[in-house]
């Protein structure tokens, strides 16, 4: 009788282990992931991939699907030479910036932490309340804010200002900015808030105790126990609102429509929405828009790449150092 | 034995789905088929809607006639009518190039001449000429608009409406700024004759605002997003948007004068608000019919949206303000206007496109276009229209028809919509003072040449 192979640690190897064996290195880390790979393969890649490819064409409204003409970067060059170019750059990063830093985590953060010393009851009241905007319907919403801010007589801030002996005005078209950027951030922030409440209840109490024992002030805590052990949260909110501000428009197009007056809110993806799917005498640019979206595509890899390094990603997914079993 | 009754099960499901489909969709009983079609209409002022309704009564007739011949066929519209601010004309072309592309446009769409060509190049509509030839209501349409309908020679379209786009005039304001009724009264001829101009107009409005008439920046009011009646200001200067040949044009001088027209007006004179573009349309018209803009140019359609729309009433409506053509921008010059026809177009992937086009046919006739112009203070698109009583009898349509004489059209040109982005820009640039009607059109020179190319000529 064959004696039956042996592990290293001196157990019989069974016919299953062996097949498991055979799995070349990584082959289940491989496995796991490939479901996740294929819906970024099909979501993310493919779509950003036809985007490359239709911005080398002239694809428009007057080529239809079948006369268009590949046009290498033509289209490129034509964002290269707009005279509109760094006017609207500057518009989406003051969108973006003011937006993140203002509300999508720093009013998040503040809200966190607010509600962290609130009873269990009252925070989640208080955070459903935040939702509000979250789950009202974006047209909805958009529409709330614009006749709030119409003129008078017919929009409720000027109504409510006039008790005061402010005149009415449309306050929308006065301070476009305040606006996009606050209807945008007040549903932004109700995001990182619940991210940020989720890290900071994970931080065991005792630690808190100690703090306290040792006679540490509320500030203290706060600075010393709860901020270090967000920075993975942060790192996830920024990198992730970053995105999601780039991309999104449609709060914009819907109030202010990238207006008052010449391109005043317009932002990257609004105008390649404008370009591509948007022109008032009809002949879009399906082919235009693609580049403008394919360098919002450039800018956003750009953005998070930056983040990762800034926040020390390799850092925070080292192993740790050392082991408690 | 159980795959056998599986199959038999599956194939009796599918036999009754594909009865279902077939049976219940053009069958209605044992000779007689029902066409259904679809069509989109769009205002987006809320008294055109007898461009839904005037299709639905075309159903109706045609169905009679069919009747009448004998025939099983019998028609069904689905016809919808689109309203709403300054994005629904963006959003519903948007719809019906999306809806082209998948195959699934509607039989009939309405919309404006302009997206003629871009959609005949893109083989989204067919032509008509065969059609137009073939029904005897479409010889009563007036000549000239037949050229607003035509891309490579060929028609596309069935004018619906048209319409001109006068200068309106508050009356009281005038009175009150010491303006003689004759004087008043007088204002639309002396604008024919090119003797009242745009800068007469800017520095009237001007003096209204600084005698405590007018509000600041209410002098003169002009549409508050992009749009057709833009070019008059450049025609007005001496403008083409093509040259003989049919090619786009840029006139280099006259774009200047347009846009130094326009930036008089917000910076020098101070009578036309800096964010005029972008303000909401109910705000525009709350003002407009709150009497409180001295100078207003909006198209003939307005009139009828004031009543309707906004609840002035009409006799107020009268009393308030006079119309006339808009004037030339120099002394002695030929004013202007401009009329952007709505027209009818049959989708190329219509199954129906012969009943689609006799449909079109009934809707074009001297009552149901009449109706819809006097409702909607639209003008005539039909020779015998203006003897359908209800048109001979609206004041507004007599005494807007004149203007008819001095109305151009938007060219039907595929790239129009590329070589109006740069025009456009470079305009909305010189309002929010972001540039000098000088740098404007150098960019928008510029912008041309690397955007169009050959296809536009620059002088």
């Amino acid at each position: 009788m064959k004696p039956s192979p042996e592990s290293l640690s001196g157990k019989p190897v069974t016919a299953q282990g062996a097949a498991r064996r055979r799995w070349p290195a990584g082959g289940y880390p491989a496995l796991f992931l490939a479901p996740a790979g294929l819906v970024v393969l099909a979501l993310f890649l493919a779509p950003a991939l036809l985007t490359i490819v239709i911005s080398l064409t002239n694809l428009s409204v007057a080529t239809g699907l079948t006369h268009y003409r590949w046009i290498g970067l033509a289209n490129y060059l034509q964002i290269a030479h707009s005279p509109w170019l760094s006017l609207i750059l500057w518009n989406t990063l003051i969108y973006v910036a003011c937006t993140l830093v203002l509300f999508n985590v720093g009013l998040a953060l503040v809200l966190a932490l607010l509600t962290a010393h609130l009873s269990e009851r009252a925070a989640g009241v208080f955070r459903v309340l935040w939702m509000l905007p979250r789950i009202t319907p974006s047209v909805v919403y958009a529409l709330m804010w614009r006749w709030a801010a119409a003129q008078a007589p017919y929009g409720t801030l000027s109504q409510l200002l006039g008790l005061f002996g402010i005149p009415g005005r449309n306050w929308m078209n006065a301070h476009p900015w305040a606006f996009v950027i606050g209807l945008n951030g007040l549903v932004g922030a109700s995001f990182g808030m619940i991210i940020f409440s989720s890290a900071i209840t994970a931080i065991p109490r005792d630690q808190y105790l100690a703090a306290q024992v040792d006679g540490a002030s509320a500030w203290q805590q706060v600075w010393r126990i709860t901020l270090p052990r967000l920075r993975w949260p942060v790192l996830f909110v920024t990198a992730y609102q970053t995105l999601s501000l780039l991309t999104s428009f449609e709060y914009i197009l819907l109030t202010t429509n990238g207006g008052p007056g010449f391109y005043t809110t317009e932002v990257w993806s609004l105008y390649a929405f404008h370009l591509a799917l948007s022109n008032y005498f009809g002949n879009t640019q399906f082919g235009l828009g693609a580049a403008l979206a394919a360098i919002l595509v450039v800018l956003g890899v750009g953005a998070s790449v930056c983040y990762l390094r800034l926040f020390r990603f390799s850092e925070l997914v080292s192993p740790p150092r050392i082991e408690v079993n | 034995m159980r795959r056998r009754m599986t199959a038999l099960v599956l194939l009796s499901a599918l036999a009754f789905v594909v009865q279902g489909w077939g049976g219940l969709a053009p069958i209605r009983a044992a000779g007689q088929q029902t066409v259904h079609l679809t069509a989109w209409t769009i205002g987006p002022d809320e008294p055109s809607y007898y461009r839904k309704d005037n299709l639905l009564s075309a159903a109706d007739a045609l169905n009679k006639q069919l009747a009448a011949e004998g025939s099983g066929i019998r028609v069904t519209l689905d016809a919808t009518f689109a309203t709403g601010g300054g994005q629904t004309w963006g959003a519903y072309k948007q719809r019906f190039v999306l809806a082209a592309q998948s195959g699934k446009a509607p039989d009939i769409v309405a919309t404006g001449n302009e997206d003629i060509a871009a959609w005949a190049a893109a083989g989204y509509v067919i032509p008509l000429d065969t059609y137009v030839k073939q029904y005897k209501q479409f010889a009563d349409v007036i000549p000239s608009l037949w050229n607003a309908t035509k891309f490579d020679g060929r028609i596309y379209a069935i004018p619906q409406d048209v319409e001109a786009r006068p200068l309106y005039f508050s009356m009281p304001f005038l009175a009150k700024l010491g303006w003689s009724q004759d004087k008043i009264a007088g204002l639309p001829k002396a604008i024919e004759a090119g003797q009242f101009t745009l800068t007469d107009m800017l520095q009237t409005a001007k003096e209204a605002q600084d005698k405590g008439l007018v509000l600041k920046g209410y002098g003169w009011w002009i549409r508050p997003i992009n749009g057709p009646a833009y070019y008059m200001y450049y025609e007005a200067f001496g403008g083409k948007m093509t040259d003989a040949s049919g090619k786009l044009l840029l006139d280099t001088k006259a774009l200047r004068g347009d846009y130094s027209f326009f930036h008089d007006a917000v910076f020098t004179y101070s009578v036309t608000p800096k964010d005029i573009i972008g303000t909401d349309w109910n705000s525009w018209h709350g003002a407009v019919v709150g009497k409180q803009v001295l100078f207003t140019q909006c198209g003939t359609w307005c009139w009828a949206q004031w009543i309707q729309q906004y609840k002035m009433p009409a006799d107020e409506v009268w009393k308030t303000y006079g119309f006339a053509l808009v004037p030339s921008g120099t002394k002695g010059g030929r004013p202007v206007t401009l009329s952007h026809p709505i027209v009818y177009m049959i989708s190329k992937s219509s199954p129906h496109a012969d009943l689609a086009a006799r449909l079109l046919a009934l809707a074009t006739t001297p009552q149901l276009n009449a109706r819809h112009a006097v409702t909607s203070g639209h003008l005539a698109v039909l020779t015998d229209e203006a003897q359908v009583p209800a048109y001979a009898q609206d004041t507004f349509a007599k005494d807007t028809i004149y203007m008819l004489r001095y109305t151009t059209f938007l060219p039907n040109d595929a790239l129009f919509g590329t070589y109006d982005q740069a025009i456009w820009e470079g305009l909305s640039a010189v309002v929010s003072g972001k540039m000098t009607a000088d740098q404007a059109v150098q960019t928008v020179t510029q912008q041309l040449q690397t955007n169009l190319s050959d296809h536009v000529v620059i002088r």
